[in-house]
């Protein structure tokens, strides 16, 4: 590690940490070399391919390694996303409000939205289940969107937030939002097997759609973007702005 | 330690000089000790790792995947007993049973996420360790080697075995109020394919793999 830190050529010390113990090492090695955080690869004429991840200098064309075409940055994807997550929003308030089962149970039918459906599980007493459910559709895609506003909020308005914790965020975001995915396998599940007519029937309702289409949009919103606006129109060495 | 040089271009070696996907940072690429993973230090987005990426362990788990599939996608996933009538469902017939409700979209998703995605990415994955295997350097299975490859995340991000494992978890407890839940062969097979595709997608490093692609 000492040789590292004397290496002439290091240039911005990359911090490691254990996938196992979860220890950051290198750390001091980090702290030394703030100042010279900041150096982005369009500054020094490289780009990273956006389909391969391969480095290439930033007039070439197209990439060398996968042939696809190469943009050091994607200014219209801010559009794309911030389009993407409108529509998003406004789906979710018919995902919420709209039923997403209907059940019959010997003649008698009642309709589920997602929140009802869970307050069904409490009443219950399935909490691990309803927290599971509750998680999954209530509170990841309400996260996502208020997550994603943030974040596109700060690239667009110049928001002080710490960069590093919206990045974080980010990709939380990223990673958990398929989970939201749950509900949609759960009805499609019980859909299938309870079909016995007047004495037990369930059966989506409008909501799964719109709830499903959130989903979908959400994710692409967060996959579209190019998060590199974010860190372009900063000074180098503050974080928030 | 002379900070400021560090911010002249020509210091930087341009060989083990990478950038961060999320903000475009220049690092220099250093070894690593393996099962520890480099991060941006500005960041903190992962940047990579040491692969272990053994070429003959993928495709031992591609080939029981390939035999968990058939049996995890044509055998029933979950049975209900309800008042002397049993009622079984696959995962084509879920999403079939939504499907002909009028809610295709949501049919669509299911399909996609637990049999088209893990299916294709197993295939995907098995073309490309017999293209490297076999040393098919023709220009044609490169290029199919590199269409794979570049297909290969949205495969990997469409595949959603685990929230459907989760799923029958949640639907049998749901319907555990009504009603018997038997949770069979085709239960298993599912819970396998999952375990199996979890440890080929830990195995898989597509980084390494495009360091495979022949170039003439």
């Amino acid at each position: 590690m000492t040789n590292n830190t004397s290496h002439s050529t290091t240039q911005a010390s990359t911090c490691t940490e254990s996938t196992s113990t979860e220890t950051k090492m290198l750390q001091e090695d980090n702290a030394t070399n703030k100042s010279n955080l900041g150096q982005q690869g369009k500054d020094i004429g490289m780009t990273l391919c956006g389909t391969c991840r391969n480095i290439n200098p930033i007039d070439q064309g197209r990439c060398s390694r996968c042939h696809s075409k190469i943009q050091p940055r994607n200014y219209q994807s801010l559009q794309q996303s911030w389009a993407l997550l409108i529509t998003a929003a406004i789906l979710l308030i018919p995902a919420n409000i709209y039923p997403i089962t209907m059940l019959t149970n010997q003649g008698k039918v009642t309709y589920d939205t997602i929140f009802t459906g869970i307050v069904h599980l409490v009443h219950s007493d399935m909490i691990p289940i309803a927290i599971i459910v509750f998680t999954a559709s209530i509170l990841v895609p309400w996260l996502k969107i208020v997550g994603l506003a943030i974040y596109l909020s700060a690239i667009s308005f110049n928001l002080p937030v710490s960069k590093k914790k919206l990045m974080v965020g980010f990709h939380i975001i990223e990673w958990i939002g398929r989970w939201s995915m749950l509900d949609l396998f759960v009805i499609a599940l019980t859909v299938a097997v309870v079909n016995m007519g007047q004495l037990l029937d369930a059966k989506p309702a409008p909501a799964a759609t719109a709830f499903a289409l959130v989903i979908l949009l959400t994710q692409l919103a967060a996959k579209v973007l190019d998060t590199r606006l974010l860190w372009d129109r900063l000074e180098k060495n503050n974080d928030t702005n | 330690m002379d900070g400021f040089s560090f911010y002249m271009p020509k210091n930087l070696d341009q060989d083990t000089i990478i950038l961060c996907r999320s903000c475009d940072l220049a690092v220099q690429r250093r070894a690593l000790p393996s099962n520890v993973r480099a991060l941006c230090p500005r960041c903190h987005t992962a940047l990579y790792d040491v692969p272990y990426c053994s070429l003959n362990g993928m495709l031992a788990l591609c080939i029981t995947a390939i035999l968990f599939y058939i049996p995890a996608n044509f055998l029933p996933v979950l049975e209900i007993h309800f008042l002397g009538s049993i009622r079984a469902t696959t995962v084509y017939e879920s999403a079939f049973a939504v499907w002909v409700q009028g809610y295709w979209i949501v049919a669509v998703a299911v399909i996609a996420a637990a049999v088209v995605a893990p299916g294709l990415l197993i295939l995907s994955i098995l073309l490309q360790i017999i293209i490297v295997k076999r040393r098919l350097h023709s220009a044609f299975w490169q290029q199919t080697y590199r269409k794979l490859l570049k297909n290969h995340g949205v495969l990997s991000q469409l595949t959603m075995l685990e929230i459907y494992v989760i799923s029958f978890l949640v639907a049998a407890f749901n319907l555990s109020d009504f009603s018997d839940i038997y949770l069979g062969m085709g239960t298993f097979c599912f819970g396998m394919l999952f375990l199996v595709i979890l440890f080929l997608q830990r195995e898989y490093n597509l980084e390494h793999m495009w360091r495979m692609v022949h170039d003439e």
